[in-house]
């Protein structure tokens, strides 16, 4: 019994993942400048990797380490086009507001 | 015991950088926050005996990206701070009630979670997080998932490429 004092346990890491996730939520809804919301999309991903590496040590595989990396990648490729749209609108000489982009709003 | 409050250092200052991020208005301000949260998550990673992902974490998330966003913030300027007064102020008490009413479910889940140790001290693992058992998992089981990773690159970096040249041919046609 002296061991489990040492150790976190799962359900303090899915309470940090789950805090992230709802900050990084938050982050999405309230902000229109597509910068912060592509922030806040990379706080969603960390805490779903958080997530990810805690359920992997509890079920002691390696198959969430290989998941949180493939997310690490797509990651990357999401700011890539993020950023490029982010520029692109820029170029055009348009407001950074995710509210006044509406032309595809239909 | 150490462990325990290596965690809730990191956990108490990834939380803290979130909110940073979120509530600076500045949208380099915000950025060095991130990294903020980024180094912390690095750290629970530490903790959870994945070091070859924090240091995967340090390096692309806390380098590359970090410093991409960076890049294209110096690039613009002094526009992308403006953020126009809230027009859709009403709005946002929708996404509060979305936040509080999840926020609670995760609560009640996590208090009445059945999972067998889940607030039990985590069990001895074997070697799950270094580079070998990755590598190896990625060769052995994941090959398709880590090709199919290699082709998402290549098609967003492609798309990057076409969004830069239109938005060359926009400035100079018009």
């Amino acid at each position: 019994m002296t061991e489990t004092v040492t150790g976190v346990p799962l359900v303090l890491y899915l309470a940090v993942s789950g805090a992230l996730f709802l900050l990084g939520l938050l982050g999405v809804m309230i902000r229109r400048n597509p910068l912060l919301m592509l922030l806040a999309v990379e706080l969603l991903l960390n805490s779903a990797n958080v997530a990810l590496i805690g359920f992997s040590r509890y079920w002691n595989v390696t198959d969430g380490h290989i998941f949180a990396l493939v997310v690490m990648v797509v990651a990357a490729a999401e700011v890539v086009i993020g950023l490029g749209l982010v520029v692109a609108v820029y170029k055009q000489r348009l407001e950074l507001d995710v509210d006044q982009l509406s032309s595809l709003r239909g | 015991m150490g462990e325990r409050i290596v965690f809730g250092v990191a956990a108490v200052s990834a939380v803290a950088s979130a909110i940073l991020v979120i509530t600076l208005r500045s949208p380099f301000r915000a950025t060095v926050a991130l990294i903020g949260t980024l180094l912390s998550v690095a750290v629970l990673f530490v903790l959870m005996a994945a070091p070859f992902v924090a240091a995967i974490q340090v390096i692309v998330y806390a380098g590359a990206i970090v410093v991409l966003f960076l890049f294209v913030i110096a690039y613009l300027g002094e526009r992308t701070v403006i953020e126009v007064a809230d027009r859709l102020a009403r709005y946002q008490a929708f996404a509060w009630l979305a936040v509080i009413a999840l926020a609670i479910q995760g609560v009640v889940v996590l208090a009445t979670t059945k999972l067998p140790g889940v607030r039990d001290d985590p069990r001895a693992v074997d070697d799950i997080g270094g580079p070998e058992a990755i590598g190896r998992a990625f060769i052995d089981r994941y090959i398709v998932p880590f090709e199919a990773t290699s082709l998402v690159l290549l098609v967003a970096a492609v798309g990057a490429v076409l969004l830069a040249k239109r938005g060359v041919r926009g400035e100079g046609g018009r």
